[in-house]
């Protein structure tokens, strides 16, 4: 990817699916300044690896491997504190978007998120974002049985983590 | 709470962030201008933190390589001894900069685009590689105590020699090779390896490497 063709398809490309980026780096980095610097990390290791990506594959899924496995490398080498969305925090971000209700829904589902551990983390952001069984086991390296008994041990937590904060 | 709400949660969370300029980040992402910027001037000075450790503790180790390989090429066997003990713990360091400079080469070569758990396990696995080079430089250690031994000396005063400098050698000799034996990842825990290892800034990354290897090992497993 070095010619200014590619390069243009390339900025198209991660501006079509710049939510991915940017869901990422907020499950995996509560820190704004550190979310910055995971995004230009995510961004440079997609360019990096621009080579390996094959047609037979869905370009986000492969975009989702690369910014996954940047963001547990990046999450393993910073502070715990660091990596859990606090409520308030996350608040002040989209405070100003509407819809208090759903703004809290979302405020509680990226704080539980944010508590799974880095594993899990990728397992449910790639549940939530409609990729298939067979795609999550193929990204995170594991079979669909697992994905699937996985999947509903982290959705029964999450569902709990809910019901205890509506009570 | 159903499956679809969870989904639906996430939905509205996914339109928030097309509709709203949410963070710094996403300007910075839209803006890919910047791009430019970061390949140019930040990308080719880019390793990562790992990477960049092992690339300033391989600049060291050559440098204090080459202070070694002076003083063996200037005491050429004036002084057996020294020469010997020089020299092996030249070889020594030899051996930690190839080894540094081999993970640099990995870390740079590991491939992103392959699945998380393959992926995360070889970046872990190569932390822990660090403890096996550092039990294997260990058996440097008695050679620091035998660098100053000279024929004339041990020949001349042989009791203080005999009585003093040989066993403490000799002390130094079995403290190596106890280290040799006894620092592994199954010792991690005891407080004595702790704390030699406290030292070195890489401790707290080889628990969290060997923490996440068990992570990723369960994480692995088929549960029913």
């Amino acid at each position: 990817m070095d010619t200014q063709q590619s390069r243009e398809e390339f900025y198209k490309l991660i501006t079509f699916n710049k939510g991915i980026i940017i869901k990422i780096c907020n499950s995996y980095c509560a820190d704004a300044g550190y979310r910055e610097d995971l995004a230009q990390e995510i961004i440079y290791h997609l360019w990096k690896s621009g080579h390996s990506f094959n047609n037979n594959y869905k370009f986000t899924t492969w975009m989702y491997r690369i910014a996954l496995n940047v963001a547990i490398s990046f999450y393993r080498g910073k502070t715990k504190a660091a990596t859990i969305v606090s409520l308030e925090n996350h608040h002040t971000e989209l405070a100003d978007t509407g819809g208090e209700e759903a703004e809290a829904n979302i405020n509680l589902l990226q704080h539980f998120i944010s508590q799974l551990n880095a594993l899990d983390k990728a397992l449910m952001i790639l549940y939530l974002d409609e990729k298939t069984y067979a795609e999550i086991a193929t990204v995170l390296g594991i079979t669909e049985t697992n994905v699937a008994t996985k999947l509903s041990r982290i959705k029964a937590r999450l569902k709990q983590n809910f019901a205890t904060v509506n009570q | 709470m159903e499956d679809f709400e969870l989904k639906n949660i996430w939905q509205a969370y996914d339109r928030r962030i097309e509709e709203a300029r949410v963070l710094n980040l996403q300007s910075w992402a839209l803006n890919l201008r910047c791009f430019e910027t970061l390949q140019t001037e930040k990308a080719r000075y880019r390793l990562n933190t790992l990477a960049a450790y092992k690339g300033w503790v391989a600049v060291l180790g050559v440098l204090w390589v080459l202070f070694l390989a002076m003083l063996v090429w200037g005491n050429w066997f004036s002084n057996p001894y020294f020469t010997i003990s020089v020299g092996i713990i030249m070889l020594f360091n030899v051996f930690a900069v190839a080894v540094y400079i081999r993970h640099i080469i990995i870390i740079r070569q590991i491939n992103y685009s392959e699945s998380i758990t393959s992926t995360q396990e070889k970046l872990a696995v190569l932390k822990l590689s660090t403890i096996n080079s550092t039990r294997i430089l260990m058996l440097q250690i008695p050679f620091y105590t035998t660098w100053f031994w000279h024929s004339s000396w041990i020949n001349y005063s042989s009791s203080s020699f005999w009585l003093i400098t040989f066993p403490i050698t000799l002390l130094f000799i079995i403290l190596a090779i106890f280290l040799y034996h006894n620092i592994s990842l199954k010792n991690m825990h005891k407080k004595w390896l702790k704390l030699l290892m406290m030292a070195g800034p890489e401790y707290k990354s080889l628990l969290e490497a060997q923490s996440f290897i068990a992570e990723i090992d369960q994480f692995k497993k088929d549960l029913i």
